[in-house]
């Protein structure tokens, strides 16, 4: 008697949709051992991860804060790697983005000003980061350069302009010399949209980005080139399709929701630049892109996911005592799980009884 | 038991106003709840470390009175969240202990009147919202004495994290005390643009040895530094805490941070109703930070060190007194003035004699 | 000892570990892999490498357990990666989360723990000739075994049977398959080789490099390790080579700013990333059009393809 695995033809769509229960399932029995391991109640270890996040109207508000620049960037990613680009920069093009997005708002600073300077910011920070993920599409497509070294490299260069700016050039005069710029003028910061709590108009924007990447993906000539440049490249080469201004428009794109993200970090979240504006986001978006499955709606569902458990982490560390370090544990056994069971649902498993040789499947 | 007290209650015929006065004895038993946020993991070895240990001398000191809860390695993007979530769960004084909070700290305090906020450096007060600093530069000073009577080569290595006035005033502090002992002392400075890194440290330390330096300041957090000094036979000093362990025949005094008496004192002072915002920056004499033994030094080097530490700590020595004249010539203060507090915070200019660029 | 001596010295030594991590992701590249949790794998080397040895006082079980518990991770990522056929770019990221974590937790009680560095070499006569002698005969143990390693993948790719089968993997696995050679095992046997060089890698972070112990450690190193591999499109020479500029930069921006160079901090910090961009546009453009990375890479593979 054995087991044979074999790779499923189709993928069932009820199947698809069971998977993520499966993970979650799995999460919360290995989650609940793990609690009971470290002496804290599962149930309220489990409670506090996933659902203290979601109890009130603040707290749904900060989910929306830390999933909003996930999924902008995370989007953005999906478009490069349906596409067979490797964007792995995201950071620096957020950064990018923001420095940007700041120098609208440090020109302006204690001018009179009106209600065009928040815009203005916007459209500076995505052309910034467009122009900044430009660099590793340009030298993939003129010079073969490799761009998931060039992209990752141009990150440590983009911090390193940043921290630049905010000791040198943009540093506050009447801030102690300490390395920030000031604080943006309220016109210059996003605005908010409730009285209490820190959710602003970069939510619902975040959301129009994925309705309309949503949108061209799955009903425009570009989102159908996009993905047949990734999945059969010869193909869209008989099409007439031509891959380098594609390589161009995608990196343009996610350098541009990057740089998107940046500028709602600086001016929705920190209100000034610091040397740090991000923890880190341009990188977990790419986990977001991939529990996504590449698509933007997805990519909704799995910034507010990751959103919840960082939060989730947090809260545990206040209330459950639990160090840092057990939130990221179980975060990569999520991440594991969420992984496993969508590859498994792509195989059959049936159990061969006797003679093990023949066929493999 | 219970029965009897109730029983006796009741008899009293007081029983409303005994009840009353019954939950305001429990409430007043209530601990503390005290939050700590850092910018680093608890582990850091340096800044967060200390920190941590100072939240742990408060647990020991305060017993029952406190309960304290530490959040580690927040970004400045979600401190915002951190302290509401801590106030939510009725933490009514919290630590806020790195400069990448304090403007997050002062837009977050006015949300949460109730609670108490104290900013490990800063620029202004609020009236919910402390800042606390050590004047390190002292220990800087000693540094700088005792390095001139330990170098043969005559020349400092500086490893230097980020060119930020702490770390500038700092710079010029040791130059200060080792021109005290021998003015031609000379300085070499490398910025490892980290606060802790220690390969990077490391490496930092091997440039600034295979040049001639043989006496290594620090001013980030891992002993990587000490234990390279040790490893090619010069000296160094310790940063945050006591390192003499890692590296016993370079170790020369670490500069050792305290923060736990002033978390009692702070906690005391909520206890008691008499918290009130202040501003914070205590030298050598208050204890918020010390300086480990002495230790491979000669028992004369060791009482000048000693002796130095002392005026440092009673203000009898200032090492901000002028004549101060910058590296580009311009004069600052002429002799027998002094800086101010603010001028030191937010100096960002070497002094003439320290041949160093100022990056940024 | 002369100041070139002592750069050489100290750039040899920085370098080592980025060399050692990246020959063990070459292979796995090679083999049609792409593991992105290199971080993760050598951060935990770093910790169980530096808790092995503070437990039994020895350095070579140190360095066995750091190895070890880089295969260890390594395995999870294969059971993901191979076993499930999951997406390898997440499940590499997810193994850098959960090895950051469990780092942590696994090292947390070995904070401010302290141990001697590891002895360098000291060949009587050879050690004493000037300049040859300490940049050549006075390195750690670790620093041999990385050429070592170099020299023997590179032999083991291009000179054996069974190099050529692992390209043919990376290469092409369907028709390595159907030639009969069994891509999953080959891959996993690939896979297990990069987490144990990851592993070792961080062992010597936490052994020999800076001697103890403290979270989040390796710095970044695991990413650039990646980044060398991809610059050194994927051969053993090239790698040795990406790694020493990388390192190299890295030591000789900290002595111009040790002497005084009047340029920001910032820009020749960055110089070390600048500098491996411009020199993969030369090589690259030196190639023109030819696509060096193996054919198969980061595809997953199951058998009724």
């Amino acid at each position: 008697m054995r087991l044979v695995i074999a790779r499923r033809q189709d993928v069932p769509g009820w199947l698809k949709l069971v998977s993520p229960l499966y993970a979650i399932a799995l999460t919360l029995l290995s989650g609940a051992a793990m609690f009971a391991a470290l002496g804290v109640s599962p149930t309220t270890g489990l409670y506090t991860y996933f659902v203290s996040p979601l109890t009130d109207a603040w707290a749904l508000q900060e989910v929306a804060v830390k999933a909003t620049p996930l999924v902008l960037i995370a989007v953005g990613l999906s478009l490069c790697y349906l596409s067979d680009n490797w964007n792995i920069g995201a950071e620096g093009q957020l950064v990018i983005g923001a420095v940007f997005g700041a120098a609208v708002a440090v020109a302006t600073h204690g001018a009179p000003n009106g209600p065009w300077v928040l815009p203005a910011m916007i459209v500076a920070g995505m052309v910034g980061g467009a122009l900044f993920a430009m660099i590793p599409a340009i030298l993939k497509t003129r010079f073969q350069a490799n761009e998931i070294l060039t992209s990752l490299m141009l990150v440590y260069v983009a911090e390193l302009l940043l921290d630049w700016l905010v000791r040198g050039p943009w540093r506050d005069p009447h801030g102690f010399n300490f390395p920030q710029t000031v604080m943006f003028e309220p016109e210059a910061q996003m605005t908010r949209l409730m009285d209490v709590g820190r959710l602003n108009i970069s939510a619902p924007l975040a959301l129009l980005v994925v309705a309309v990447a949503a949108i061209l993906l799955a009903r425009t000539l570009k989102g159908f080139e996009i993905r047949v440049v990734g999945e059969a490249p010869r193909a869209a080469r008989f099409a007439g399709w031509d891959p380098r201004t594609l390589t161009w428009t995608v990196f343009a794109i996610s350098g541009a929701l990057a740089g998107l993200a940046g500028v709602v970090e600086a001016s929705g979240t920190l209100g000034q630049l610091q040397p740090n504006i991000s923890p880190g986001y341009g990188f977990t978006a790419i986990i977001v892109a991939f529990l996504g499955r590449l698509n933007p709606i997805g990519c909704l569902a799995a910034a507010i996911f990751l959103a919840v458990t960082f939060i989730g982490g947090e809260n545990a560390q206040i209330a459950l005592r639990l160090p840092l370090d057990v939130t990221r544990v179980f975060q990569g056994m999520l991440l594991f799980y969420i992984l496993a069971c969508d590859a498994v649902i792509a195989f059959r498993f049936t159990i061969v009884r006797g003679d093990a040789s023949g066929a493999t499947a | 038991m219970s029965f009897n007290r109730r029983d006796l209650i009741k008899g009293a015929g007081v029983a409303a106003g005994a009840a009353a006065l019954g939950t305001s004895a429990v409430a007043q038993a209530a601990p503390l709840q005290v939050g700590f946020i850092y910018v680093g993991p608890v582990g850091d070895f340096g800044w967060s470390t200390m920190h941590d240990i100072g939240r742990k001398r408060l647990e020991e000191v305060m017993g029952a009175q406190v309960k304290t809860t530490p959040v580690e390695s927040v970004a400045a993007n979600d401190m915002e969240r951190v302290a509401t979530q801590l106030a939510r769960q009725g933490h009514r004084l919290i630590f806020t202990t790195s400069f990448s909070f304090f403007q997050a700290t002062m837009r977050v305090a006015p949300t949460l009147p109730q609670t108490f906020f104290e900013s490990a450096t800063g620029t202004a007060t609020a009236p919910n919202v402390s800042l606390y600093n050590a004047r390190f530069y002292e220990g800087r000073y000693v540094q700088g004495v005792i390095a001139a009577r330990k170098s043969k080569s005559k020349t400092i290595g500086y490893i230097a994290s980020f060119p930020v006035p702490e770390v500038m005033h700092a710079i010029n502090t040791v130059m200060r005390g080792a021109w005290s002992v021998d003015p031609s002392m000379k300085i070499r400075v490398v910025w490892v643009n980290a606060w802790f890194n220690p390969g990077r440290e490391a490496d930092a330390a091997r440039a600034l040895i295979d040049q001639g330096c043989d006496v290594i300041c620090q001013h980030t957090d891992s002993p990587a530094p000490l234990q390279l000094a040790n490893e090619r036979g010069v000296f160094g000093f310790g940063q945050a805490s006591d390192m003499t362990k890692f590296a016993p025949r370079a170790h020369l005094t670490s500069s050792v941070n305290n923060w736990g008496d002033y978390y009692v004192e702070r906690a005391r002072a909520v206890i008691n109703g008499t918290w009130k915002p202040g501003d914070v920056w205590g030298g050598l004499g208050s204890g918020l930070f010390r300086l480990a033994p002495f230790t491979n030094m000669t028992p004369e080097e060791a009482s000048e060190a000693q002796k130095i530490a002392e005026a440092l700590g009673s203000g009898k020595l200032n090492p901000f007194d002028g004549p101060i004249v910058r590296a580009d010539g311009t004069e600052v203060i002429g002799a027998g003035g002094r800086l101010t507090d603010d001028q030191i915070r937010s100096m960002n200019y070497f002094y003439r004699g320290v041949d160093v660029a100022v990056p940024g | 000892m002369t100041l070139l001596e002592a750069i050489l010295l100290t750039v040899i030594t920085a370098s080592t570990p980025l060399v050692i991590a990246a020959i063990g992701e070459l292979v796995v590249e090679r083999a049609g892999v792409v593991n992105l949790g290199v971080e993760g794998m050598m951060i935990m080397g770093a910790a169980c490498g530096f808790a092995a040895a503070i437990m039994t006082g020895s350095t070579f079980i140190g360095v066995l357990a750091g190895v070890g518990a880089g295969v260890a991770m390594s395995l999870i990522f294969a059971l993901l990666a191979l076993g499930l056929a999951a997406n390898q770019i997440a499940s590499g990221l997810a193994l850098t989360i959960f090895g950051l974590g469990l780092s942590g937790l696994v090292g947390a009680s070995f904070i401010g723990a302290k141990r001697e560095a590891m002895p360098k070499l000291d060949v009587p006569v050879l050690t004493d000739l000037p300049f040859v002698g300490p940049v050549v005969f006075g390195q750690d143990p670790f620093v041999y075994i990385s050429v070592l390693l170099v020299v023997s993948v590179w032999w083991f790719l291009t000179r054996t049977r069974a190099g050529l089968v692992l390209r043919a993997c990376g290469e092409n696995h369907t028709s390595a398959h159907a030639l009969g050679y069994r891509v999953l095992r080959i891959r996993l046997f690939a896979v297990m080789f990069g987490g144990g060089c990851a592993g070792l890698a961080g062992a010597y972070l936490s052994l020999a490099y800076t001697p103890f112990w403290s979270p989040g450690m390796t710095a970044g190193r695991g990413w650039i390790a990646l980044a060398i591999v991809v610059f050194a499109s994927w051969l053993p020479w090239r790698l040795l080579m990406g790694a020493y500029l990388f390192g190299g930069i890295t030591i000789l921006q900290l002595h111009a700013q040790g002497m005084g160079v009047r340029i920001p901090s910032q820009l020749l910090s960055a110089l070390p990333y600048l500098v491996t961009i411009v020199a993969l546009v030369v090589i690259s453009r030196r190639r023109s059009g030819w696509n060096a990375a193996p054919g198969a890479l980061g595809k997953p593979f199951s058998r009724d393809y």
